[in-house]
């Protein structure tokens, strides 16, 4: 292998793109810096094209084992490859649940034979029932560093602390799906103008932010490192700002989606934007957005959720929670906000690639000289058309479906192997 | 435009709304002759799909279908496959083979008349959809104010209940709204959420805004089970129609409306049921008529 990747402008997480050259030898980065072509060397025209490091995305559901009409988790990584993603942590909401060092295995041994590095996380109670604790520290054993109950927040104040209080011996960290049960009702959409429109009891933000307080409440009383998934609230990005400035050992993230949409494009009940937490209001979307750009949330996830076409034409209460995402993550990212001039890649960078690595304590990708090569060439002036055919989940649960946005994952890079060059 | 189905009152403007009223007149003139049927849907199949119980919605739907001349099937939804965990979905494929013309549905879960809408080149109407909508209850509603108001504007109907829950008060509130009548809504403060309408927590506030007409709700026994409020002894004090307010109501001249069945001691006493002004088995023979004019004006698409 001997690639050089000419006239691109090379991206990273604390600066604006720069103009360089990528040389490639080996799956190691041999140069980045702009230069002749190097003699025998394979040249692929980048001008006008971004060069970035692989994403990596820390919230994805694969339903395997257990629902593999909705997805695997070899399909899985081929949406994530398609979307320049190459590195995922997978949720331990699958049937059965990763609740045990066994089931690890079983997942993590499925993602061997994948073309991307498969991680995941495992429960903090068993079977996610949130009635007895899971073996922490034989999951910590198996390679688990993330505990969970993702789907669902632990509904026992104190099993929760003492989780915790158990899990400070192994050196874990907790992420925390926060959600009052009683308070969220049926799970369907935010409760608001659109929920009264359209007749189905609404899950009000309150029932986010009180299960919020509480975890880390409890987090911070027992020194525990939390991280808060997709959250979806204007005062969920304020509580975290406040705990962090406090000093807390605090985590969060925020959604593609949630920065994107609001529940009033649930429209005339379209289940292609139901998912939980719910899409919220334009003031949520603004803060949530505010929150990333300040360094609220350390990192972009996407909540990958796959649901079959049938189960997503269903009554909309009926119909599943989630939409998929790793397709779509990237483009969808640059047509909203970089083409606006709202962030640049730089943040793209840090929040989807760089700093969810380190959170996972996975060695940072970077597109820099003595690499390991993990890299994606953007192309900013192509189109992406996200038809069924093009997207490689299993499902197409999405609202992007059939939607064109501006950019296009060109090529994708990892070690040795060009995974895909369109 | 003809419209293949009838949803909801959003998807309505005010020039369909009135043309839907007047066709419903000489329907109803219909049912003071000794033959009260018209031949319009002859040939042509009904079927009532009701997957909530309901006797007063499906028999008015199938008076009226059958006042049209059309042929009128009840598909028995407790005693189908659907029991047997048959998905709606796969229900519908089924009975596309009936090939009916009008498809009525009655279903708990919100939105679900739309989906089958999508999914079938019949007429689908909406007979009551979860807490979301019920499209003909308003249109009888607004033809029933409209016989005691010929010039609705500018009038206010008070609607008290439960709103939180009923399909009724966003339909009928929704229609008259769209009619130029005034709304408002009235009842506990767990069961009002807060709308665009005019919202009242105390019943003697709620009628110094001066209502013309007080629409009551029924209220729901699952309600008080759930906590929305302690019980019907305290909910009739405090909002029902009592002996003492029915008085001042007589005084004042208000019209009482009610989408049925009511529930006596709680929402209303008896003696409402005798007062001149209550509209209540006039609601009943306009749903027919009502009914007959949504039916006469959709356009199913069957190749």
């Amino acid at each position: 292998m001997n690639l050089f990747l000419q006239g691109g402008e090379v991206a990273t997480e604390d600066r604006p793109p720069f103009r360089s050259d990528v040389w490639i030898v080996d799956g190691v980065i041999k140069a980045v810096e702009v230069m002749d072509v190097p003699e025998g060397a394979e040249v692929i025209d980048c001008s006008g094209q971004v060069i970035l490091p692989g994403m990596f995305d820390a919230h994805v559901h694969f339903r395997e084992p257990g629902q593999e009409q909705k997805e695997t988790i070899f399909d899985g990584t081929e949406a994530a490859i398609n979307g320049g993603v190459t590195g995922v942590v997978m949720m331990p909401n699958t049937s059965p649940a990763i609740d045990s060092p066994v089931m690890v295995q079983r997942v993590l041994d499925l993602g061997e034979k994948c073309r991307i590095p498969v991680l995941t996380s495992a429960c903090i109670t068993v079977g996610r029932r949130g009635r007895e604790m899971a073996p922490l520290a034989g999951l910590k054993k198996a390679g688990v560093l993330m505990l969970t109950d993702d789907g669902d927040a632990v509904p026992d104040a104190a099993l929760l602390k003492r989780s915790m209080e158990y899990a400070s011996e192994f050196d874990m960290f907790f992420a925390s799906h926060c959600e009052d049960p009683q308070l969220a009702g049926p799970r369907a959409l935010n409760e608001g103008a659109v929920s009264y429109r359209l007749g189905i009891q609404g899950t009000p933000a309150l029932a986010e932010e009180i299960c919020m307080d509480r975890d880390i409440r409890i987090a911070h009383a027992t020194q525990t490192h939390l991280h808060i998934q997709h959250v979806s609230t204007a005062l969920g990005m304020e509580t975290i700002r406040w705990w962090k400035e406090r000093g807390a050992r605090l985590t969060a993230e925020v959604a593609p989606h949630h920065l994107m949409f609001r529940d009033e494009d649930i429209g005339d009940y379209d289940t292609h934007y139901k998912m939980n937490p719910p899409l919220r209001t334009a003031e949520d979307n603004a803060a949530l957005l505010q929150g990333l750009k300040e360094g609220v949330f350390d990192l972009i996830a996407t909540d990958h959720a796959p649901h079959t076409e049938f189960e997503k034409s269903q009554a909309f209460v009926d119909a599943p929670n989630g939409l998929t995402g790793l397709d779509t993550a990237l483009v969808s990212l640059f047509d909203r906000f970089v083409v606006s001039g709202e962030f640049g890649w730089d943040l793209i960078v840090k929040r989807y690639s760089a700093e969810p690595r380190r959170l996972m304590r996975v060695e940072v990708a970077e597109v820099s000289v003595g690499k390991s090569a993990d890299l994606v060439v953007f192309d900013p002036q192509k189109e992406t058309t996200f038809t069924k055919e093009f997207m490689k989940s299993k499902s197409s649960n999405t609202p992007f479906l059939n939607k064109t946005l501006r950019g296009s994952v060109e090529m994708v890079v990892l070690g040795r192997e060009v995974l895909f060059q369109r | 435009m003809a419209r293949k189905d009838f949803l909801d009152v959003g998807s309505l403007d005010r020039e369909e709304i009135i043309r839907l009223l007047d066709q419903a007149v000489p329907f109803k003139e219909l049912f003071t002759r000794s033959v009260k049927k018209v031949p319009a849907l002859k040939g042509k199949t009904v079927l009532m799909l009701f997957y909530e119980p309901s006797t007063r919605t499906l028999s008015s739907f199938e008076v009226a279908a059958k006042r049209l001349s059309a042929d009128v099937t009840v598909f028995d939804v407790p005693h189908s496959s659907v029991t047997k965990g048959e998905s709606v979905r796969d229900t519908i494929d089924t009975l596309q083979a009936m090939r009916a013309d009008y498809i009525v549905v009655r279903h708990r879960l919100s939105g679900q008349p739309a989906a089958i809408a999508r999914q079938t080149g019949a007429s689908v109407i909406n007979a009551g959809d979860g807490a979301h909508a019920h499209p003909t209850q308003a249109l009888l509603d607004a033809f029933t104010l409209r016989e005691v108001y010929p010039q609705m504007e500018g009038k206010k109907v008070l609607i008290t209940g439960d709103i939180l829950h009923s399909r009724v008060a966003r339909s009928t509130s929704m229609i008259l709204e769209k009619l130029g009548v005034e709304v408002a809504f009235c009842g506990p403060g767990s069961l009002v959420p807060q709308t665009s309408y005019r919202r009242f927590t105390n019943y003697d506030e709620a009628m110094k805004w001066g209502p013309d007409v007080l629409y009551l709700l029924r209220v729901q026994k699952e309600r008080m089970d759930a906590d929305f409020f302690p019980n019907d002894r305290e909910y009739h004090n405090v909002y029902g129609v009592t002996e003492r307010r029915l008085e001042e109501i007589k005084d004042r001249g208000i019209y009482i409306m009610h989408p049925g069945p009511i529930n006596r001691g709680v929402e209303l006493c008896d003696a409402v049921l005798d007062y001149d002004r209550c509209l209540i088995s006039q609601q009943v023979e306009n749903g027919i008529a009502a009914r007959m004019s949504v039916l006469y004006n959709l356009k199913p698409q069957i190749s």
